[in-house]
């Protein structure tokens, strides 16, 4: 029994078999978690830009008069209307966009800043370290929820806004993960030889270190965009970032938050997409940390 | 130990010099704060004048910076302009106990609930009762508190009715009217009712985070050598996982526990304002909103001096509980 | 022959470890027998099998991914394989122990070092915790710690690196076993304290009269110490005889390949390279056909690429596997 056990996998390819960027994607997509994350975001994506080739109508026409206010879905609207007799699902496809959006560049942008912040610190130490990480770990003190809404309130409502809102608030995570990493690998023999053979700092940096950082850096923000979905929402639902008449879905959320009695159906659809896409987002980039480094599976 | 503490405590100061610009500097971007309450007419020029001048805007920002810092250390904490004729100190007393009553007893909760499933799932990893739990805590660290919140007060307040026509549990708020004078454990009851919505969702989303978090440590301490080195010896399996690895497994928890009790004060901002209860978080977001800038940047520095401070004591604890630390 | 009694017989042991890339026939058909009293030397290179072919006798291989499919596994003429967990966890420890490599991990860093000795001691014998207590510091003066009850307090992080590894021994040997494993034991810690810890085993050996099962790498360490030594390459025992013959004539090709590629330093050999054995340890999962050291073989031929050779006695007390076995 053993033998033909062994026998049947010696067909099997093994994990010797593929080049390293081959081999993550093969433990990923037998990641059953990562690959149920994958399909949620590839159906929110479809939904949110395909959606409106399939069904065009305005997200910002309004029906006038009492009649138009709060229709149940119907075949002219599928999602209803909403307290302006807007289409909802139009809405919701225009609010996706921007939630996406906003939450895919802040998230990049941020993982950027705080890489780069952590590069200069882990590669120089010193008192640039020691500078850097006492105001990373200032910033990160103070708590979340009340510095977004009390940069927000102070730098205006709008797209843009929110977006460097996003940023200023969460490059602090990676800039400490970035520096872990350069701390640990400039001591690696590699690092060494290149300074020997007279490699400039920023070379350095950025050829050697930084692609060692890479794979930390993609599920950092993968997770990343996920949160910052979350915080976009969230302040949209304070009346801060977007504003009507443009739709996200967090400001979608607030607007339906007065109305809970009479029409509750609001609430539940783009609270719904929000929620899909962040486990989405949460799911993979747990099944990508997987993937890059098995012996850490958890 | 002790030297340790020092230089750790030392080490605060900085970054509560740092935290104290920071708030500082954000409502300083503001170019007048009081315009708000110019345009009130209720409110007469001359206190509004008098108001600038014992906030300082009259001078230049430097100068009014030292005179907020003197204030603040002397424990005035200026004036509240959202509700005028108390001070932001009166304002900030009465919020936070209520904050700490709800984030208290979610915290006991969490932990009570999280602690325990992260062992057992960690303990019997792929097993289908490891999934289901998996599962639940990415729900548990991926579901928006504030559509929860939403969701679930349409459940039981919108849909839900008692007999008498009634919210199965109240939509907001922390007491019924007309108690404030009942005996205490009418009052206390009474509350129960109000805190069932609120306290459940934020459990949700902590039970989630810890619940991974504990089953991460355990995984990695399940797998180290002296767990199979105590295997070795003859230890029952019961006891290799409750005395052998529990105790490793639980340091980092330690930590992150001590790290969230600052979050307990801060509040949870977006739940409070969605059920209407007057503590600390949404204390915070209105002063920020209605520009009430005193009370909003005492309040952020004190939210940021806790978890300072208990960054600290979370170092010391960690430093008493593992006998790997070196001090030195 | 042996005179004494048969203390461990393992018949055709097979562990395999079923991974997401494929099996890995860790052990596939191991036969090694231990009689009372005697050392025996498990030799052979990383991934050959000789660590899986321990724990499976003690019976610690994680399940998942390691399976033991087949094969007995004697003690004291019962089969370790059919007993029940409870009863192998009264074996571990007491009549079987097992010491390992990593002497800085293999020690629990949260509980003193005389803890952990006197744990081992009151799971198997019915004594209290004040005489165990002096059981420990009794061990630890007997595996040669000085100040033993001062060191009873301290931490193993306190330890280097040679005492962590004799209180892993003294940990073993508490319950005065029959038999004890030692699994790369010495192969973590720098030279001159090797030889310390051999030696400290020698006489223990000595005075309470245990088998001992040495597993190791390392050559010249079984020259030292093994009566009998067994050659494991790719999961199989392909040569198993005494020290003496082994050293003095070989038959194996793999064991000639091992002693010759041992720089002599006595020997006059000025510009002539190592000889080291052609080629290297083939992968688990694609172990070649027939003989699985055929493809480093000098002397194989076609029938070594077909057919699998048989663990053979050539002379009284030496077994080879090989079709072509060296002449003496």
């Amino acid at each position: 029994m053993a033998e033909q056990a062994v026998a049947a996998k010696k067909k099997q390819k093994s994990s010797e078999d593929y080049s390293y960027v081959g081999m993550v994607l093969h433990r990923l997509t037998r990641h059953k978690l990562a690959m149920a994350g994958a399909v949620m975001l590839i159906l929110m994506m479809l939904f949110v830009f395909v959606g409106p080739l399939v069904w065009r109508a305005d997200p910002n026409e309004q029906i006038p008069g009492i009649e138009g206010m709060f229709n149940p879905p119907s075949q002219a609207h599928p999602l209803g209307t909403d307290d302006y007799g807007r289409d909802v699902l139009a809405r919701m496809f225009f609010g996706g966009r921007i939630s996406l959006f906003i939450g895919f560049s802040s998230a990049v942008s941020a993982t950027l800043i705080g890489a780069f912040i952590g590069l200069l610190a882990g590669y120089y130490g010193g008192w640039a370290d020691n500078l850097l990480m006492r105001f990373t770990d200032a910033m990160l003190s103070i708590p979340t929820f009340p510095l977004l809404i009390a940069l927000a309130s102070v730098m205006g409502k709008g797209m843009w806004q929110i977006i460097m809102v996003i940023v200023v608030f969460g490059w602090m995570s990676d800039a400490r993960l970035v520096r872990g990493l350069a701390l640990s690998l400039k001591e690696q023999e590699y690092v060494e030889a290149a300074r020997a053979i007279g490699a400039s700092a920023n070379r350095i940096m950025w050829r050697h270190l930084f692609p060692n950082t890479l794979a930390v850096l993609i599920v950092s923000t993968t997770i990343g965009i996920g949160s910052s979905i979350i915080y976009e929402a969230s302040i949209s639902f304070l009346g801060f970032g977007i504003q009507a008449p443009l739709a996200s879905w967090g400001n979608m959320l607030q607007n339906a938050q007065q109305f809970i009695w009479n029409a509750p159906r609001l609430i539940v659809y783009p609270g719904l997409a929000i929620f899909i896409t962040v486990l989405g987002f949460n799911f993979f980039g747990d099944g990508l940390r997987d993937a890059i480094d098995p012996k850490l599976k958890l | 130990m002790r030297d340790y503490v020092i230089r750790r405590v030392l080490g605060m100061i900085p970054l509560i010099l740092i935290v104290m610009i920071v708030s500082f500097s954000i409502f300083s971007l503001v170019p007048n704060p009081f315009a708000a309450l110019i345009e009130n007419p209720r409110i007469k020029k001359a206190d509004i004048e008098r108001l600038i001048k014992a906030w300082g805007f009259d001078l230049p920002w430097y100068l009014r910076f030292f005179k907020w810092f003197s204030g603040v250390i002397k424990g005035d904490w200026g004036p509240s302009l959202l509700y005028p004729g108390s001070s932001a100190r009166d304002v900030i007393a009465r919020a936070l106990p209520v904050t700490i009553r709800v984030m208290g007893i979610e915290f006991l909760l969490s932990l009570l609930i999280a602690l325990p499933i992260g062992i057992i799932s960690a303990v019997k990893q792929y097993s289908v009762t490891d999934y289901v739990v998996t599962v639940f805590s990415f729900l548990g660290m991926s579901m928006p508190t504030f559509w929860f919140g939403l969701m679930m007060m349409m459940l039981f307040s919108v849909f839900l009715k008692r007999p008498s026509g009634a919210p199965l549990l109240p939509a907001g708020g922390m007491m019924t009217p007309g108690l404030e004078e009942a005996p205490f454990w009418t009052r206390f009851v009474d509350q129960l009712q109000y805190l069932v919505m609120p306290v459940l969702v934020l459990a949700f989303s902590s039970v989630g985070s810890w619940t991974r978090y504990m089953r991460s440590s355990m995984l990695e301490v399940v797998r180290q050598d002296y767990i199979r080195t105590a295997r070795a010896k003859g230890v029952p399996e019961r006891l290799v996982i409750n005395k052998h690895a529990l105790r490793n497994a639980l340091i980092p928890i330690v930590t992150l526990v001590a790290l969230s009790v600052p979050g307990i004060v801060g509040g949870a901002s977006i739940t409070e304002k969605i059920f209407n209860i007057p503590g600390m978080g949404s204390l915070i977001i209105a002063a920020e909103t209605k520009s009430d800038y005193p009370t909003a940047m005492v309040g952020l520095m004190l939210t940021s001096f806790l978890v300072i401070v208990f960054n600290l004591i979370a170092d010391i604890v960690y430093a008493w509980v593992d006998p790997r630390i070196k001090y030195s | 022959m042996d005179n004494r009694e048969v203390l461990v017989d393992v018949k055709n042991l097979r562990t395999f470890f079923y991974t997401e890339d494929g099996v890995v026939p860790a052990v596939d058909g191991v036969d090694l027998t231990i009689h009372r009293g005697e050392i025996v030397g498990l030799v052979g290179e990383s991934g050959c099998g000789k660590s899986v072919t321990a724990l499976s006798i003690m019976r610690l291989i994680p399940n998942p991914p390691g399976k033991i499919i087949s094969g007995e596994i004697m003690f004291h003429g019962e089969n370790l394989l059919n007993k029940s967990e409870e009863e192998m966890r009264l074996i571990r420890g007491d009549k079987i122990s097992m010491i390992f490599q990593e002497p800085m991990t293999s020690l629990n860093p949260v509980f003193t070092v005389g803890d952990q000795i006197s744990e081992a001691i009151t799971l198997h014998q019915k004594i209290d915790e004040e005489e165990a207590r002096k059981r420990t510091v009794e061990m630890l003066h007997l595996v040669g710690i000085p100040e033993p009850e001062r060191r009873y307090r301290q931490y193993p992080h306190e330890l280097s690196g040679g005492m962590r590894q004799r209180v892993m021994i003294a940990m073993a040997l508490s319950s005065n076993p029959e038999l004890l494993i030692s699994d790369e034991a010495t192969t973590a810690l720098d030279v001159t304290i090797q030889a310390q810890i051999l030696d400290l085993m020698r006489g223990l050996q000595k005075k309470l009269g245990m088998a001992i099962l040495i597993i190791t790498h390392n050559l010249a360490v079984v020259a030292e110490m093994a009566e009998t030594i067994a050659i494991a390459y790719a999961g199989k025992i392909v040569e198993n005889a005494s020290a003496r013959e082994i050293f003095k004539s070989p038959r194996h090709p793999y064991t000639y390949g091992l002693l010759q590629s041992i720089p002599k330093f006595t020997e006059r050999r000025t510009n002539e390279p190592l000889p080291a054995i052609e080629g290297m340890v083939p992968s688990p999962y694609h172990m070649p056909n027939g003989c699985r050291f055929n493809p480093r073989c000098p002397f194989a031929t076609e029938k070594c690429r077909a057919e699998e050779p048989e663990l053979v006695e050539l002379t009284p007390g030496h077994l080879v596997r090989c079709f072509h076995p060296i002449e003496p």
